[in-house]
């Protein structure tokens, strides 16, 4: 089991980042909390050591992923929930920002996982593969066409 | 759209009550992150309550006396042997015997190899050449290894003049610790009082086992005016003096003859 701090400070340093996975996966904030809990009780109890910090980071991507999809495979959570609950806090930012989020979280599930890590997390695809597991061709493919939904819906001005 | 995706992702951050709550969560799943630590002490208390009955229990199997060896002469000791024949209590009865003990150096050593060391002692060769006599009594509860020691005791002790070598059950001389004599002398004691209820401990304490044995010899004679000769086949179921090797090996007539009246 792991030390109080060594959890404190990976709670500050990675809750972002499972914030933003939660948000791309989950419909409400009770599952995001959820996802909190499972994810980092795994890291506590959990008794592996990484590398470095990459492979940490990593973990807690493949973690958080995990934990969203077997949360919304379950029956019970299967609800529909209008997208505007999902964007509660966008809801107060600007409305540029709060219409990107929009048309990201409008594409289908496996776009959303890749653009996020692709553009926030500057993940090359052959680590984005690694990462979920994928082909590299299919995170290419996933990615170009990602690329091409958002710059309609975006208005396409701008390019990479 | 980089930079547009970024800044977007950038205003999405976890709130500091979700990250409150999962901390508090978890400490209250990990009791306070103490969960691993009640663990290994449980894991250590039940090592060593194992090491404790083990060495308790080797203990009580190495230091509990299974055969009492009781050397007198006036020195009067008494050695505690354990179950593997090793010497774990050297005590004497007597002012001698005290002295004589400390001067020895055999504990922890093989019984017969501390015996030898004994009866080839200096003291113990000056002694027995002044006519003084030597018992070795064996006591115990364990038939098969008092046996066992007398007959390396009888073995070792062949050829020597005034020594006797005598098995006593231990329940016989139980009495001999509370009065203060070793049980060789204990038994002599109970041998003198039955032919003179007068004597009394304070008496034999610090008397020779050849003062002891004249004195029964003395009393035995007394009394063969006064009766005749009876006891002779009590004797025989005797475990005491009476042992043949003894006999052979004692040169004062008289005592044979007392063995016989003391029982009669």
């Amino acid at each position: 089991m792991r030390s109080e701090q060594e959890v404190n400070r990976a709670v500050e340093r990675y809750s972002d980042m499972v914030r933003r996975l939660c948000m791309i996966h989950l419909k409400n904030y009770a599952d995001t909390e959820d996802i909190f809990q499972t994810v980092f009780l795994k890291y506590v109890l959990s008794s592996i050591s990484f590398e470095n910090e990459d492979h940490e980071k990593a973990w807690f991507i493949r973690v958080t992923i995990n934990a969203c999809k077997d949360l919304l495979k379950s029956f019970f959570r299967s609800r529909v929930t209008s997208l505007d609950e999902v964007l509660e806090q966008p809801a107060q930012m600007q409305e540029d920002y709060r219409e990107v989020l929009e048309a990201v979280l409008s594409l289908p599930e496996k776009y959303r996982e890749v653009v996020y890590l692709y553009y926030y997390e500057d993940y090359t695809a052959p680590e984005i593969s690694q990462i979920l597991g994928k082909k590299v061709n299919t995170i290419y493919t996933l990615l170009t066409r990602s690329k091409q939904m958002l710059r309609e819906k975006l208005g396409g001005d701008e390019d990479e | 759209m980089n930079d547009k995706l970024k800044k977007a992702f950038d205003q999405v951050q976890a709130e500091e009550t979700l990250k409150n709550h999962t901390k508090a969560f978890l400490y209250q799943k990990t009791n306070g992150y103490a969960q691993k630590k009640p663990a290994t002490y449980r894991h250590l208390v039940s090592a060593f309550a194992c090491i404790a009955i083990i060495l308790f229990c080797g203990h009580w199997l190495y230091f509990t006396p299974t055969v009492e060896i009781s050397i007198d002469i006036n020195p009067s000791m008494e050695l505690g042997v354990n179950r593997f024949n090793r010497i774990i209590s050297v005590e004497g009865y007597n002012d001698d015997g005290k002295a004589f003990v400390d001067s020895l150096d055999i504990k922890f050593m093989n019984y017969s190899d501390a015996v030898n060391q004994i009866i080839e002692s200096e003291d113990i060769a000056s002694l027995l050449s002044n006519d003084e006599i030597m018992t070795i009594a064996v006591v115990g509860a364990d038939q098969s290894q008092s046996a066992e020691v007398l007959s390396h005791i009888q073995s070792s002790t062949d050829g020597k003049s005034n020594t006797f070598c005598y098995y006593a059950p231990s329940e016989d001389v139980e009495k001999a610790h509370d009065v203060g004599l070793s049980y060789g002398k204990y038994r002599a004691f109970l041998e003198m009082q039955e032919l003179d209820p007068n004597v009394t401990v304070a008496d034999i304490q610090n008397m020779t086992m050849r003062q002891i044995r004249d004195f029964i010899d003395k009393c035995t004679k007394d009394g063969e005016h006064d009766a005749t000769h009876s006891g002779n086949g009590k004797n025989e179921g005797n475990k005491g003096n009476g042992s043949p090797q003894g006999e052979k090996k004692r040169r004062g007539k008289p005592t044979d003859e007392s063995q016989g009246k003391s029982r009669g």
